[in-house]
């Protein structure tokens, strides 16, 4: 389902009119923030280990090229093999001509937004390689021919008779809608998978230079498996996700796991440091790293550098109310929730209606209060809003309506007259002090929330009557 | 190749040229050294705490007296299993006695894990360890407040053998427990320097069992790996 090709605006209103979405969304994400609220409780200073968080990502950025040449020197020496990708094309290139070489038939692949970035599994696929994602959520997308809604939860919008059907039909599973039996048909289908494969691509949470070693965070097994039997581990990478060292873990792991699910720890994290050694019993004979620029390197001199220190928590998703009732498909990109409103006009800005991302925001600021690493969120919505004011990416009637506001703010009777007017006509349309409905064009507005009626009576009015009143107070 | 590199380092540095007093001003704002542990500090017996928080994760901790006890624990889990074959680390890595003849007592076939470079080799290899119904490993550091298992890679110890089977025994000494995750990693490095990462590929934290959330947010136990995850402290 091409989410990208629909308007920003219908693909909210689909996601609103979606009652089970909503259930979903609702369940899982109070879930999410109850659970993390949990495990914070328990630490002894968490804004300390968040203010930790943020020094170590920056310092990492602040050295970006030196991190990445120590990162990559470091692989190399352990016999790795460390590419440099301008663009998702140089990557899905890189990774199909090794695919192609070394006679690869089955890749398996645990959860990387990298290469969704990239539409990878389009490009291995189009060159006949069979391509399995193994997180379970990710394997239910792949299914249901998808794409993921949430960073943690991709599958958060698929009720359990969804996913039974899909498994009905594609794993031939009988009828049942008991979740043990259905992670267990999935377990058996994607063990196969891993027995035969030749090659396994995963994410990469943490690049950690010194150590020249890749951190990948999981809660299932399947990134360990991805990583340990094939003979070919390729990780892709975005370059700002590093730290200098491995004692940064210490911290960066902690903020992680507690804000994204509220464990104290994932289940597991993977700490790989190129192929396997010559005495070794197990694990990649090859070791590949994608170090993917694709638009990073922009990114880091531009007036968004902050956006990079992101963890890819889903913290902030969670936490916000708009998210909470749009879902993460009616984003379009990759990256959904506050953080994806800002990646994804970034990242991926040939898709569609991008520069209205910023704009499905209330700038309530849950969002920055939940960020591990204090990315000052709502202040990047709001200076991506006036970009794109500024580079003219406005609808007419917001324009005439600013042209309108801006004559207003410049002559006091109008602004009077014109408050009054809007107070009389909101209380004439108000039920229950909501209005659901605004006349054409301002419905675009009510189309999709309701709008407060105006006060009664204006500030200038009251701040008026008070300062007759004070005088009348005499004195 | 060194080109799209050079040109990446080239774009990098020219953002940094606008950017760089921002972001080093902000990494100057904290202290970047890792707390030793995060939790606040009671005087309970870490082998204690261990077992407590592994106990919430729905995994089982035994604390044994002595080795002794810690075998016939060992036998204990595996006979009520029903395991017949086990994949284990090789025995010098384990360094846990009695191990070999306390299998074979139980009937239980023991295998080490050694995959060969070739896809074929590789394929049959794993098919024949897939069967096997539990993993034993040792451990390098048992961590108390999250109550994680630290493991190694590196000669005779497989990570298959903390990972393909339903069931995954790991065995740990008392003196091995520490408090947090900031300690853990300065032990090992200390341990280990100057380069962690010089005979080994990987260092893996194992905190309970395999589990996932993806249907309906319910939670299940065991997707890809170990569902029932035993620990046994000794000494
Ligand atoms: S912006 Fe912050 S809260 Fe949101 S995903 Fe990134 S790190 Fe997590």
């Amino acid at each position: 389902m091409a989410t990208q090709s629909i308007a920003f605006h219908d693909r909210v209103d689909r996601a609103l009119d979606n009652r089970s979405l909503q259930t979903a969304l609702g369940r899982a994400t109070d879930r999410f923030v109850t659970n993390r609220a949990n495990a914070l409780a328990l630490v002894d200073d968490f804004d300390d280990l968040r203010a930790r968080g943020r020094a170590i990502r920056a310092s990492a950025l602040a050295q970006l090229d030196d991190v990445l040449v120590r990162l990559s020197e470091r692989i190399e020496a352990r016999g790795g093999q460390v590419f440099w990708a301008a663009d998702g094309n140089a990557a899905r290139r890189y990774i199909v001509d090794l695919a192609r070489t070394r006679a690869v038939r089955t890749i398996v692949k645990s959860k990387s937004m990298a290469s969704e970035e990239i539409h990878l599994n389009d490009a291995l696929e189009a060159a006949a390689f069979t391509v399995v994602e193994t997180d379970l959520g990710e394997y239910i997308i792949q299914l249901a021919g998808e794409t993921p809604s949430h960073i943690i939860a991709p599958c958060i919008h698929k009720t359990r008779e969804e996913i039974s059907t899909l498994f009905q039909d594609h794993l031939g599973m009988p009828a049942t809608d008991d979740i043990p039996t259905m992670t267990r048909t999935a377990r058996g289908a994607l063990r196969q998978q891993f027995l035969q494969a030749d090659m396994g691509i995963s994410g990469v949470n943490f690049g950690v230079a010194d150590a020249g070693a890749v951190v990948v965070v999981e809660n299932e097994g399947n990134a360990r498996l991805t990583t340990t039997a094939p003979r070919i581990h390729v990780a892709v990478m975005g370059i700002e996700r590093v730290c200098e060292r491995l004692e940064d873990l210490g911290v960066l792991l902690q903020l992680l796991a507690r804000s994204a699910t509220g464990q104290k720890l994932s289940v597991y994290t993977s700490i790989l440091s190129g192929p396997r050694r010559a005495d070794e019993p197990d694990g990649p004979d090859e070791f590949h790293l994608i170090l993917l620029d694709n638009g990073r390197s922009q990114i880091i001199g531009g007036d968004y550098a902050e956006a990079l220190l992101c963890i890819r928590c889903g913290a902030c998703l969670n936490a916000c109310p708009v998210y909470q009732s749009i879902g993460g498909h009616a984003y379009g990109g990759v990256y959904s929730g506050p953080i994806g409103a800002i990646l994804t006009p970034l990242l991926q800005p040939e898709l569609r209606d991008v520069h209205k991302l910023p704009q499905a925001s209330s700038l309530c600021g849950a969002c920055q209060s939940a960020c591990p690493v204090k990315i000052a969120i709502p202040d990047m919505l709001l200076r991506l809003r006036a970009d794109a004011v500024a580079a003219g990416r406005t609808d007419a009637i917001e324009r005439i309506a600013m042209a309108g506001w801006s004559q207003a703010m410049r002559s006091p009777t109008l602004y009077r007259v014109g408050g009054k007017l809007a107070s009389l006509g909101t209380r004439l349309l108000a039920r229950e002090g909501r209005i659901g409905w605004l006349p054409p064009p301002l419905d675009q507005w009510t189309h999709q929330r309701d709008f407060p009626p105006f006060a009664p009576r204006s500030f200038t009015e009251l701040w008026a009557e008070r300062q007759r009143r004070a005088a009348g107070d005499g004195r | 190749m060194s080109d799209a590199r050079e040109a990446m380092l080239g774009r990098i540095r020219q953002g940094l040229a606008r950017n760089r007093e921002f972001l080093a001003h902000e990494a100057l704002a904290a202290p970047h050294a890792p707390p030793p542990f995060v939790h606040p500090e009671h005087d309970a017996d870490l082998a204690d705490l261990f077992a407590t928080e592994l106990r919430k994760l729905a995994a089982h901790a035994h604390l044994c007296a002595d080795h002794d006890a810690a075998r016939a624990t060992l036998r204990d889990i595996l006979g009520a299993a029903g395991v017949h074959l086990a994949l284990t680390w090789a025995l010098p890595a384990l360094a846990f006695p009695g191990l070999d003849d306390d299998l074979a007592a139980i009937g239980v076939e023991r295998r080490d894990v050694a995959i060969a470079p070739t896809a074929a080799e590789r394929a049959a290899e794993l098919r024949a360890l897939e069967p096997a119904a539990a993993c034993i490993s040792g451990v390098d550091a048992l961590i108390a407040e999250s109550a994680t298992i630290v493991v190694l890679g590196g000669a005779g110890r497989p990570r298959l053998a903390s990972l393909l089977a339903p069931l995954y025994i790991a065995i740990a000494r008392r003196d091995q427990v520490v408090r947090g995750l900031g300690q853990a990693i300065a032990q090992l490095q200390q341990r280990a320097a100057p380069d962690l990462f010089a005979e080994r590929s990987s260092l893996t934290f194992i905190t309970g069992p395999s589990r996932t959330a993806d249907i309906e947010m319910t939670l299940a136990l065991g997707v890809h790996g170990p569902r029932d995850v035993h620990v046994i402290i000794y000494g």
